[in-house]
């Protein structure tokens, strides 16, 4: 049995190399995940992508059934069409209990960018969904994936980590727009998409007193019931450049695989609405603001997801104590799932050994059964569950053996030796 | 009549005590230099640096403990200064002008970082105020012995010179503010734990209003200065209008009229540009007052001062 991750995430690459590797709509990511099961048909696969990680984790019953980390580079490089060679030093690979304490510490939002942000369950949710829908997953990343999910619930529980400003907005907000505007109810605010990310920016957003809030999407009707939920006008695409006229602060959070506003459109923009200042925020992976248009005027302060960094690192440094909690808590749900991994392996020896022994008893049974014909039914049943009884008592010190073999690995030697004493076949 | 004369004596004792005390608040008003409220500051300024190591609302409140020190030491100095001309500290000489400057900048300091403790203002208003302070020694001290004449006319004129100035020196360290802040934004850094400041809107609110009611002011002084000049022809020390100081002056406010009426009529500014230009116009106008001042080019605004009397002590 083999776990493995290969990853990329905001501390190993730059925005520029992820933007390359991500995912940015689900139907690309259902596209992605077929072309996985295709590929590597006796794995595993769900691939998490969001803007600050893209991650490929694949299981296997036979480790040798594992794809090597040249190959899911290849994978990549094939899907977006573009080199192999440099993503290649891009991507990182965990395997086996480094594997699940990765997942573990991402679910628990303690490799996010915004310590103690909570969107990132939601992205796991939203990948594991997907595998689901495309039938890339398997018992395996099943039980990996909902017991992060579980280990997730437990560090929010137990830690303090989700106190504070946990959320890209809340930073990007209290660090820089609150830098340039003194009270945001004079302010419009435009939020390009309507996704998770835009109602969790919303939301904060709303919180400090905005005044008109405005929602653009490809999908009128998305934005129409996002904006309804927040007080404000949906706006059709087509009015992009006009809202992008009047806001004052703008986020944008789609999933367009190129930008949406380029700096030609943002320079004719500005000759209507002069230098006033504006804050743009984009959150988007690729991003949505060609990165130019920050230098285009002194009023456009752009900022992407990799200019929080800063930010939320000194955030980090203030909760040391509670990330050292919460790491406890993932080494010791590590070891616990890692122990369930290895004793599952055991299953098929155990479930063989106990059908084999029992066959045996009920033979035996059978053979007394005929030659004591005057026993009654009681008598019957006395014997049988006497018999069992036996059997389970015989079983008992061998099955205990093997399950805390599996405490400290997998216990294949083990498995062997009962295999040969026993004679079991595969 | 014995009855009067014990409430004469008793009336007596009472004046010379009331007299005696004044006297010890007096001596100790004498007693303060401006050495000890500079040093008030140069701590304050201190303790604000060490907000760049290490952030500290503790220092802070030292930083603004010995400021408020530093403030009532300067009161004092300037009260002295009053007793001994008996002239208000704006009329006194150009030495007092600088220090009653000094001490309205602090006053704006003090208020605003009592008002909300965590901005970090003390690093731009702390070394201003040190600067006019220490460029206070080398001035006049000597006030102008037309006052007596033209005492209120004076005291309008100076009052809005000072005010003019101030508002002119505070617009230079809003600008500055706002240029360090937009650079920080621009360049997308995390702000520095010990430099808090307000958000670039209201920096540029503030320095528009600064730079709109100092140019006012600076205008009635410029024209309250002509006046008196007029009225000086009729008095013992009549002043000719052909004068550096004259020049000056009207130099300085040019420039000043130049940057508010571009403020006003500007299409588009931005920020940054209206904070470059204010820090432009301000350091021009305060370099100029300041070489004329230091050069003892002005004969109008006080004597020269005697070589012995350049020392730091009032």
């Amino acid at each position: 049995m083999n776990l493995q991750v290969v990853y990329c995430n905001h501390q190993s690459a730059d925005l520029s190399v992820r933007e390359q590797l991500a995912f940015s709509s689900t139907e690309v990511l259902e596209r992605a995940c077929f072309e996985l099961r295709h590929r590597f048909p006796r794995s595993e696969h769900i691939v998490v992508s969001t803007c600050n990680r893209v991650e490929l984790y694949s299981a296997q019953e036979n480790p040798s059934d594992a794809p090597t980390q040249a190959q899911l580079a290849e994978f990549l490089a094939e899907f977006h069409h573009i080199p192999v060679e440099p993503i290649l030093d891009e991507l990182l690979e965990y395997q086996g209990p480094d594997a699940v304490r990765h997942l573990f510490e991402v679910a628990s939002s303690i490799d996010s960018m915004v310590l103690g942000e909570s969107q990132i369950v939601n992205q796991i949710k939203a990948a594991y969904d997907v595998a689901i829908r495309t039938d890339a997953n398997g018992p395996l990343t099943n039980t990996l994936f909902q017991r992060a999910i579980a280990v997730s619930a437990r560090v929010r529980t137990e830690t303090r980590l989700s106190e504070g400003r946990v959320s890209i907005a809340s930073v990007a907000v209290g660090e820089f727009a609150k830098g340039i505007f003194d009270h945001f109810d004079d302010k419009t605010v435009l939020v390009i998409g309507a996704g998770e990310m835009a109602t969790e920016t919303l939301t904060y957003l709303q919180g400090e007193g905005v005044g008109e809030i405005l929602v653009c999407n490809r999908n009128l009707e998305r934005a129409r019931r996002l904006a309804s939920e927040f007080s404000g006008r949906a706006c059709d695409w087509s009015e992009l450049a006009n809202c992008l006229k009047t806001a004052d602060v703008i986020v944008s959070t789609t999933g367009a695989s190129e930008p949406v506003v380029t700096a030609a459109q943002m320079r004719t923009i500005r000759q209507h609405t002069g230098p006033r200042p504006v804050f743009i925020l984009d959150l988007g992976a690729p991003r949505d603001f060609d990165p130019t248009i920050g230098n285009l005027d002194d009023g456009i302060f752009l900022y992407d997801i990799d200019d929080l960094e800063a930010t939320c690192e000194r955030n980090r440094k203030k909760r040391a104590l509670e990330i050292q909690k919460a790491r406890q808590i993932i080494e010791e749900e590590t070891e616990r799932f890692m122990q369930d991994v290895y004793h599952k392996a055991t299953g098929p020896v155990v479930k063989r050994l106990r059908e084999h022994w029992e066959e045996i008893s009920r033979q035996e049974l059978e053979i007394l059964v005929r030659k004591l014909p005057e026993l009654d039914e009681r008598q019957r049943l006395l014997i049988e569950k006497t018999i069992f009884r036996i059997v389970n008592k015989l079983l008992h010190p061998p099955l205990e053996t093997l399950r805390e073999e599996a405490r400290t690995g997998p216990p294949h030697g083990m498995i062997d030796t009962v295999k040969r004493l026993f004679r079991l076949r595969d | 009549m014995s009855k009067d004369n014990t409430g004469h004596a008793l009336r007596e004792r009472q004046s010379l005590a009331r007299a005696g005390s004044f006297s010890q608040v007096g001596w100790i008003l004498d007693k303060i230099s401006l050495l000890c409220f500079s040093a008030s500051y140069a701590v304050a300024l201190a303790a604000e640096l060490t907000q760049f190591l290490r952030k500290s609302l503790g220092m802070r409140w030292v930083a603004i403990l010995f400021s408020l020190a530093g403030l009532v030491a300067q009161s004092g100095y300037l009260v002295a200064r009053s007793r001994q001309y008996e002239l208000p500290p704006l009329l006194a000489s150009t030495h007092d002008w600088l220090i009653v400057s000094a001490w309205l900048a602090m006053a704006f300091y003090l208020g605003v970082q009592l008002w909300n403790p965590q901005l970090a203002l003390g690093v731009f208003c702390l070394p201003g105020v040190l600067v006019l302070i220490q460029l206070s020694q080398f001035v006049s001290r000597q006030p102008n012995p037309q006052i007596g004449e033209l005492h209120w006319w004076s005291m309008l004129h100076a009052s809005f010179w000072v005010f003019g100035i101030v508002g002119v020196l505070l617009a230079l360290l809003v600008s500055l503010m706002y240029l360090v802040k937009h650079s920080r934004l621009k360049l997308k850094r995390a702000e520095l734990p010990g430099l808090q400041l307000f958000s670039l809107e209201r920096l540029s609110r503030m320095n528009w209003w600064l730079v709109i009611l100092s140019v006012p002011l600076l205008t009635l002084g410029v024209i309250s200065g002509l006046w008196l000049i007029y009225l000086s022809r009729q008095g013992a020390h009549p002043v000719d209008l052909v004068n550096i100081a004259v020049f000056v002056d009207a130099l300085v406010w040019v420039g000043m009229a130049v940057l508010f009426g571009w403020m006003l009529g500007a299409k588009n500014p931005t920020g940054r540009m209206v904070a470059w230009r204010t820090v432009l116009a301000c350091l021009f106008m305060l370099l100029t007052l300041c070489v004329m001042k230091l050069m003892s080019a002005d004969r109008i605004h006080g004597v020269k001062p005697p070589p012995a009397q350049s020392g730091g002590t009032a």
